[in-house]
């Protein structure tokens, strides 16, 4: 489940408890230099936050899904809190008519809040399914508006079914038998969300989740299936939402239906995003600095400071400094981060993973290159009459390929041959009228994306698909995740020989987006192999290349092939890099193949002659 | 049979000023890929300048160009202040914009406004119904249905029939492309603008006319209202946007007319339950746009 025990477990929990620390410590610091009970209240209200604004971190920040409902999964949670938690003489006079015979219940706040997180899963998986189905992925503008219908759903319900949630004006106020005095229980699941939130970001799923984040299909190439990844994360972080939700329920002592609403889900939304939604560090930032601007704002407005002897709330600054200026500082801090530092202040640096790099990962030895595989294991690739038709186009027509573990096959043909087109069939992503594809008889065709990888056909992109915010070291990580789960049967390469192999080790730790093209193209190639395939599908590996860096191309792709056993299938325009690294060429034009054979057989071929020439050239 | 009569002209009512919303929070997808949640803007500002004009004695036939003025005028500013300067940022960071965008204005009316309920006159017209046998039709609906297909009438001309709407087509399907065709972005942007708040202003007399008042936050349900109807009828797609808006307006009036009398209040809540069934079975929405997955 986590790749290095070391970096995955043990610096994620050290820098939970840095966190825990720094965070909780000032607000102490802050409310014994005040002494009094607003600031305690004040920093109470903080440590709260902080859970919530965690919890939905590991959603947002894992899946780059932005997500309005989390506020409205907190109301399920508060207000199944509050009716399970307050006792039956304070329900007597808040909910006498409460369905389910509720008003006659009641159990501990513990228990209360077990049953509030269940009950919000429930809501949660329902959701999730909702969001899966509308193709949710990073940025997805469908799920976002899902998740606001979501939130006002829950407050449209809570507003309008007074029996159950004591109706807009009233609403559910207790009555536990005492309120929450201590803070112990807020700081229990403080510590316990950022452990849970840092583990998770470091774990497999969270990983292969990061991974769809930033590049969607590609993941889905290296063998993730994102939806299930996005669902794992949705229900972790909902599950901190909602205890975070009753904690704050069981804090305040009532709950309202515009308690869980747009002005919560707006201040969360902006604790995360200023602090850096992608890292949980981030977020803690976000929740120390939004919670002192706004209550520096809310000073400001209200007393009237003197700066410098400048009276604030007088002309001619009063138009500015007024009630209510803590929530202006909200939508301007949050247009002012999105015009000017989308990514937060942290982006994604996360503390515990910087410490590891300073002190925790001791010195590394470059690993020896990759031996090639002695023995390379069988497989054949086989395409068969092939046919695509684009209305009344015909963009394929009975197009086959064969290809043997071990063996260099290079497609070729000039624009419009139909290349892209049978490329994209066997990569899924266009469905074929006619015709079919598999490895070793298994079945391929109809198949998703992901499924394909898994079954050994792995591709690369012509235009580069990396995972940009990951290093070098983690973007082949994810693939080797992948493969260690549905490829173990096959040569699973360890990372840091890839890394060598490819002539990426000087580069581990540097961001994929921070590399050069000549090495991007290598760390894709990497990537690929990380996957132990049984083919790979190299979509145009030299386009953008000059023509020296071609020929050391092709040095690279039969080596990288060789260590892990695989068949290549090249497709490229460059005739000279694919006679040079090809056993077998198949020549397409017009949607057909028109010849097949060793390149010096093909190169010696009138039709091919005659496709790339002209016909005239030939007779 | 005249019951239902009843409730499809009152829900083509709703729907039609759903529908305007619709195609202002479309034209604006469609352009520049922004979801804006600050659509809601359109209708609180001019709503608060209705409550300042009838505070100096305006009437309402003064006071129903101001409506449409200020509409355009504060979808263009908005454009201006904060959305160009996020123009081609990920879909991300355009959302929390114009969420941001409306919090901004919403906490500006409590600062400087209040959150103190600021009631204006209805139109004397408005509760005027005219009746045809056992069927009685109240006028707002048939005024809002009557301008409604004008409008549309009048926005489906400058789409087809003008350069204006052949730029904002031709940039709305490919942004890129277009503008190496010559297609000023600036302008057609600008123009995309104005005609999303042109339509939200005319959405909004009727809005302002039937909520007789403002609030600080009065801008959320029109802004996701007009959301919900695009997704409904597929996001990018202007015809789907109107039809969304009908199908909206339609599906909460006969729901609270079928549901039971206990239960009424929860119409809202219904409605989004059949809408997130809907998301469940056709994904895209009625009228859904092909996405092509470009490698």
């Amino acid at each position: 489940m986590f790749p290095n025990s070391k970096r995955d477990i043990a610096f994620p929990f050290l820098g939970s408890i840095v966190l825990f620390v720094v965070l909780f410590g000032g607000g102490l610091i802050y409310q014994t230099i005040l002494g009094n009970g607003s600031a305690e209240r004040l920093v109470t209200t903080m440590l709260v936050d902080a859970i919530i604004v965690i919890g939905i971190q590991i959603y947002i920040g894992n899946t780059g899904i932005l997500s309005f409902g989390h506020i409205g999964f907190g109301a399920i949670a508060g207000y199944v809190f509050a009716v399970y938690a307050i006792s039956p003489e304070e329900k007597l006079k808040r909910i006498p008519a409460a369905p389910f015979g509720l008003t006659e219940t009641q159990v501990s706040p513990w228990l209360a809040i077990a049953i509030a997180v269940a009950v919000t899963l429930v809501f949660a998986v329902i959701v999730g399914i909702g969001l899966a189905r509308s193709g949710a992925q990073s940025g997805s503008v469908a799920a976002t508006v899902i998740t606001l219908a979501l939130l006002f759903v829950t407050h449209e319900v809570a507003k309008s079914w007074p029996e159950l949630t004591g109706g807009n004006r009233g609403g559910i106020s207790f009555g536990i038998g005492e309120s929450l005095s201590g803070r112990w229980p807020i700081l229990v699941v403080l510590f316990g969300s950022l452990v849970v939130a840092r583990l998770y970001g470091q774990s497999r799923s969270g990983r292969l989740a990061i991974a769809a984040r930033e590049d969607n299909l590609a993941a889905r190439a290296m063998g993730v299936n994102p939806l299930v990844q996005q669902m794992v994360a949705l229900l972790l972080s909902v599950a901190i939402v909602a205890i975070g939700s009753s904690l704050r329920v069981w804090q305040i002592g009532s709950i309202l239906p515009d308690r869980f609403f747009f002005d919560y889900a707006m201040l969360t939304l902006v604790m995360l995003i200023v602090g850096g939604r992608n890292s949980v560090t981030g977020a803690v930032l976000g929740v120390a600095v939004m919670t002192a601007a706004r209550e520096l704002a809310r000073r400001l407005g209200q007393n009237g400071f003197e700066v410098f002897g400048i009276g604030l709330d007088e002309p001619p600054l009063d138009w500015i400094f007024r009630e209510n200026l803590n929530s202006v500082v909200l939508g301007v801090a949050m247009v002012a981060f999105m015009i000017w530092r989308p990514t937060g202040i942290l982006e994604d640096w996360e503390f515990d993973q910087w410490l590891y790099r300073k002190i925790g990962r001791g010195g590394e030895t470059k690993p020896e290159r990759l031996s090639e595989l002695e023995t390379i294991p069988d497989a054949t690739f086989t395409a068969s009459d092939i046919s695509v038709s684009f209305g009344g186009f015909q963009a394929l027509s009975n197009a086959g390929i064969t290809a043997q573990s071990g063996e260099v096959v290079g497609i070729i043909g000039p624009n419009g041959a139909g290349k892209t087109t049978f490329v994209n069939v066997i990569t899924g992503m266009v469905e074929p009228t006619d015709g079919q594809f598999s490895i070793d008889g298994q079945a391929l065709s109809g198949k998703a994306s992901y499924e394909l990888s898994r079954s050994g056909l792995v591709r690369t992109f012509q235009n580069l698909r990396l995972f940009g915010a990951l290093t070098v070291r983690e973007n082949i990580e994810t693939a080797g995740l992948v493969a260690r789960e549905h490829r173990s049967d096959r040569a699973v390469r360890d990372v840091d020989a890839l890394m060598t192999e490819a002539g990426l080790w000087e580069h581990r730790d540097r961001r994929a987006r921070e590399l050069d093209y000549g090495n991007s193209r290598r760390l894709e190639l990497a990537r690929a192999a990380a996957m132990a395939p049984s083919f790979m599908l190299l979509d145009e590996p030299t386009s953008g290349m000059s023509d020296s860096e071609s020929i050391t191309m092709i040095e690279q792709v039969r080596h990288m092939a060789a260590t892990v056993g695989a068949g290549v299938i090249v497709i490229d325009h460059d005739l000279g890099f694919i006679t040079g690294i090809s056993d077998r060429i198949y020549v397409f034009d017009q949607g057909k193949v028109i010849a097949e054979g060793t390149p010096a057989e093909v190169q010696a071929n009138p039709h091919v002659q005659a496709a790339y020439l002209g016909s005239a050239a030939i007779t | 049979m005249t019951e239902l009569l009843q409730n499809l002209i009152d829900g083509l009512g709703r729907g039609s000023i759903y529908a305007l919303l619709a195609l202002g929070v479309a034209v604006v997808f469609g352009i520049m890929h922004l979801l804006n949640f600050a659509h809601g803007e359109l209708i609180t500002i001019p709503g608060y300048l209705t409550y300042w004009a009838f505070q100096n004695n305006w009437s309402w036939w003064t006071v129903v160009p101001l409506i449409i003025v200020s509409a355009v005028l504060t979808s263009l500013l908005i454009e201006r202040i904060a959305f160009s300067r996020v123009r081609g940022a990920k879909d991300f960071t355009l959302l929390l914009t114009s969420f941001g965008v409306h919090f901004i204005v919403a906490a500006g009316f409590l600062l400087y406004v209040g959150a103190a309920v600021k009631p204006y006159p209805r139109p004397d017209w408005f509760a005027d119904t005219v009746s045809a046998g056992s069927l009685n039709v109240e006028v707002f609906d048939l005024v809002v249905i009557g301008v409604t297909i004008v409008v549309l009438a009048g926005t489906t001309w400058l789409l087809q029939r003008t350069m204006f709407g052949l730029a904002l087509r031709a940039a709305a399907s490919d942004f890129d492309t277009a503008r190496l065709m010559g297609v000023k972005s600036d302008s057609v942007i600008r123009g995309a603008f104005a005609l999303s708040g042109f339509l939200a202003g005319i959405a909004g007399v009727f809005w302002i006319m039937r909520e007789g008042q403002m609030t600080p936050t009065a801008g959320i349900p029109p802004m996701l209202q007009g959301v919900l109807a695009a997704l409904i009828g597929g996001l990018g797609s202007l015809r789907g946007a109107v039809l969304g808006g009908l199908v909206l307006g339609l599906a909460e009036v006969l729901l609270r007319s079928w549901l039971p009398v206990g239960i009424q209040n929860l119409t809202t809540g219904f409605v989004f339950v059949m809408i997130a069934l809907l998301f469940i079975f056709r994904p895209g929405g009625l009228l859904s746009v092909p996405q092509v997955e470009r490698v």
